[in-house]
């Protein structure tokens, strides 16, 4: 598979194909519990600068594919090398000023305020015995701004529903100020209005800041609605990659999610589905 | 740079306390109560401690002998007590105070400390609120090793409080071996944790059988279930810079805690060696718990009781919660050792059997209040 062509409907107005953030290549991951690996991929791509969807049913091997990215996980094969570099070779601070990664489920202390859970996000800025300085204050404003949660700041994490503590993991993983950022289904199980929120504050912070966004999402029209790139996942291996009108389509639905669909571009994609198959 | 606190003035929990103030602010009303409430049982139950005894004084008494210039006026008698050195000639009541009721309320603190301390750090480290600073197996290996030189090389015995600290951290290595498979994590570490003391235990209950005599008995029933009885100034010196360094490191390491709270993967995501940190916060839990046990023996339920009541006033905030245990601990150990050694006069108790009565019922009245009570 290769970067994408100039003629993509959907890249700026570079004229260069858009170079690759992260590269994951001859990947094969597995968990110690497992003798098979469950995701095999030959090589994916995120595309820098863009915002990139990992879309599949559920056991796919999004999330597994995600942690591989992060360096959550070791693969038993191959390499992921980010900006160019093998991930495995970067300090584990050095990582995490480059590279950004919300996990599916995210927990704190119920008494702990948004501002003091957004400052954790400067821990690979700090030293053992280093305090907070105006630089670190700088990023923490900057993202409790671009995560719209200004109204929060003084709340303890305890008394937010679930999509304000959304927006507040994610406002942590930005005061990490990285070029990159992988976020594992952090749509899921938020209302719609909190689900469009956390979108709009990607796409803010992939237009306003430039970073690369890689974003597991279940549901794949908003996949198709907000990404620029769609990586489609089944059963542990790469079906399809490209840009959403290329990707979703009624053969994708059928074949990978099972699903009966009708896909229409008008422009936004317009998905219903008819019956599972 | 400041962020301007939104009215509640204190009221709610770790309420805002602007990021870039770093810890001026984090002197809040609830640890400020919690540090003034801890002062006042601290001197009352060290004033009673000073006063009564088998030689009980009046309260003017208690205050000359505190005061007494030929002691605090003289900074060679005041050092000599600190690196050891010759006791000067001065009154009974000086006398008594200073070379024999003083220094156990002094090294009651540095215990109350130590193990509070502890326990807040494991509580952290295995994010499990009944975590204590015997968890990883130091109670077992400790009063092992204090059984086994009591009973079979009683040689040794004038160096049981090393003996004691090192078997403590040579079962804390032992857990952390049996636990590590490619890293560790809470629930492997409390297991492997279990298993250690477990075995520990049955060998202590099985040495006890070839205890020569009852002083035998007694005095390694003392260091199980922690005494503070005979503490002088050796084990100030002893303690006490082991105890500032800990304690410095713990207030230091305070803000990996509260990463580490986070969970394991959050934490490394943000950049967070986590086997690296859990291990050297469990190493400095370890000492800290060592230093105490060296002076005081296994004293229970302060390093599981102490910080659950500070969280309970100042929220999670690691670097509040370890600056309330400070005071918190010493406090509590103080006030227990007061019964421990007054309550049955002439006979003294282990001071580990009284924190033992005072922290049960308040675990049965946070299980009847608490609904939720367990993980962190």
């Amino acid at each position: 598979m290769q970067t994408p062509d100039t003629n993509d409907a959907t890249t700026d107005s570079d004229e260069q194909p858009a170079e690759s953030a992260v590269v994951g290549s001859d990947l094969e991951i597995g968990y110690a519990s497992t003798d098979e690996p469950v995701v095999t991929v030959d090589r994916i791509d995120v595309p820098r600068g863009e915002i990139t969807a990992l879309v599949g049913p559920n056991g796919s091997g999004k999330s597994t594919l995600l942690k591989t990215l992060a360096r959550q996980l070791g693969p038993d094969e191959g390499e992921v090398l980010l900006e160019g570099e093998d991930i495995q070779s970067y300090d584990q601070k050095a990582l995490a000023r480059e590279l950004g990664h919300l996990s599916q489920e995210n927990d704190a202390p119920e008494t702990v305020t948004v501002e003091n859970l957004v400052a954790h996000g400067r821990y690979p800025y700090r030293g053992f015995f280093e305090s907070l300085g105006a630089s670190d204050a700088e990023a923490i404003d900057r993202a409790i701004d671009l995560a719209g949660v200004e109204d929060l700041r003084g709340e303890p994490v305890g008394n937010l529903s679930g999509g304000q503590k959304q927006l507040v993991f994610i406002a942590m993983v930005l005061a990490q100020d990285t070029d990159v950022l992988l976020l594992d289904e952090p749509t899921t199980f938020l209302d719609l209005h909190h689900q469009l929120r956390v979108m709009e504050t990607v796409t803010r912070l992939n237009e306003e800041r430039d970073v690369t966004v890689v974003v597991v999402l279940h549901d794949i029209a908003q996949a198709a609605r907000f990404a620029d790139y769609l990586i489609a996942l089944d059963d542990g291996s790469v079906y399809d990659w490209g840009p959403p009108t290329d990707v979703v389509t009624e053969g994708l639905l059928c074949d990978v999610f099972d699903v009966e669909a009708a896909v229409r571009y008008t422009p936004d994609p317009e998905i219903v589905p008819k019956r599972s198959l | 740079m400041t962020h301007e606190s939104h009215g509640d003035g204190g009221a709610g929990r770790d309420s805002l306390s602007g990021v870039a103030d770093g810890w001026r602010t984090l002197l809040d009303r609830q640890l400020g109560l919690l540090a003034l409430g801890s002062a006042v049982v601290f001197v009352v139950a060290s004033f009673l401690q000073l006063r009564y005894g088998s030689y009980p004084m009046t309260p003017a008494e208690v205050f000359a002998g505190l005061t007494d210039p030929a002691i605090v006026t003289d900074p060679r008698v005041l050092a000599g007590l600190l690196l050891g050195g010759e006791f000067p000639d001065v009154a009974n009541t000086t006398l008594i105070i200073w070379k024999i009721r003083l220094p156990r309320v002094l090294v009651g603190v540095m215990v109350g400390a130590n193990l509070a301390v502890a326990g807040a750090i494991f509580q952290a480290v295995t994010r499990n609120e009944l975590a204590s600073p015997y968890v990883l197996g130091v109670s077992a290996g400790a009063g092992l090793a204090v059984l086994v030189v009591l009973i079979l090389v009683p040689v040794l015995s004038s160096y049981l409080p090393f003996v004691a600290a090192a078997g403590g951290t040579a079962a804390f290595l032992l857990v952390y071996a049996i636990a590590w498979q490619n890293g560790t994590s809470p629930v492997r570490l409390i297991l492997a944790g279990i298993v250690v003391a477990t075995i520990g235990q049955s060998l202590q209950t099985g040495l006890f059988f070839f205890a020569g005599n009852t002083g035998v008995v007694q005095t390694a029933l003392s260091w199980l279930t922690g005494s503070l009885t005979g503490t002088s100034w050796s084990e100030v010196r002893l303690a006490l810079p082991w105890t500032v360094l800990a304690l410095a490191l713990a207030l230091a390491g305070s803000r990996q805690l509260n990463v580490l709270l986070l969970g394991e993967q959050a934490a490394s995501s943000l950049g967070m060696r986590v086997e690296r940190v859990r291990f050297g916060l469990s190493a400095l839990a370890i000492a800290a718990t060592a230093i105490s046990v060296a002076v005081a023996g296994l004293v229970g339920f302060v390093g599981l009781v102490v910080p659950h009541l500070v969280r309970n006033i100042v929220g999670t905030d690691y670097r509040r919660l370890v600056v309330g245990c400070v005071f918190a601990g010493p406090a509590l150990v103080t006030a227990a050792d007061v019964g421990a050694r007054l309550a049955l006069s002439p006979i003294q108790l282990p001071v580990g059997i009284v924190t033992g009565l005072l922290g049960g019922p308040y675990f049965l009245y946070l299980m009847r209040k608490q609904r939720q009570l367990g993980e962190l």
